[in-house]
């Protein structure tokens, strides 16, 4: 099973791109959990996360996620703007398994 | 584009329009003034666009109203949209105030 979390301020309009995500996954057949919260939540989120998106909206705070996370072995990226605009989950999924393939 | 669609766009826009926005005042803050007003340009790129859909979603209302369903993303759509204003506004000012700090630091003003 492959843990991805999504970040956003209130973690409301990620919720709608993870509901695509996880639907997306399954008709591949892969075992994806996705989930959205805000950047509050995940503060104290005690659930596996191997990839941390972040919406576009709170792109600013990548190096802080990256510095606080990543020694956690978990990966971090901010969600294309397309993207999420589109509100493309296979895409977002693709480019999350991606960067989990990178290590 | 449909509604749902215009909606995340202008989440994205607007929430962009701040990330830049921070961005630069982060910029500032390392006395990268350069890297700070090109972060501003595209913090205002960014809010165009989101004003654009909300202009479009607001002729729309009035031109047909039973075509614009207002939802709670909605809302949440215009939330960010006017935090990102208020940021941008803001940033302009923080890094006058940095630019302003800077000079007084390297002692070049008297």
């Amino acid at each position: 099973m492959i843990y991805i979390t999504l970040v956003c301020a209130g973690g409301m309009s990620t919720s709608i791109l993870a509901k695509k995500m996880e639907k997306e996954a399954k008709s591949q057949g892969k075992e994806v959990k996705v989930t959205a919260m805000s950047e509050s939540a995940f503060k104290t989120y005690k659930e596996p996360t191997d990839v941390l998106l972040l919406g576009p909206q709170v792109g600013y705070i990548l190096e802080r996620m990256k510095k606080d996370y990543e020694p956690k072995g978990i990966k971090v990226q901010v969600i294309d703007r397309m993207a999420y605009g589109q509100i493309n989950g296979k895409a977002v999924l693709e480019s999350a398994l991606a960067l989990l393939k990178e290590s | 584009m449909d509604l749902e669609e215009q909606i995340m766009n202008m989440i994205a826009d607007g929430g962009e329009a701040k990330s830049r926005a921070m961005e630069a005042i982060q910029a500032a803050k390392r006395t990268q003034f350069e890297a700070a007003e090109e972060k501003m340009r595209e913090c205002e790129e960014a809010l165009t666009r989101a004003h654009q859909i909300q202009t479009e979603l607001l002729t729309s209302e009035a031109a047909e109203p039973e075509t614009v369903t207002v939802s709670l993303l909605m809302v949440h759509a215009q939330d960010h949209l006017m935090n990102a204003i208020t940021t941008s506004d803001l940033a302009m000012e923080f890094i006058e105030m940095y630019k302003k700090m800077n000079t007084i630091l390297s002692g070049k003003e008297k």
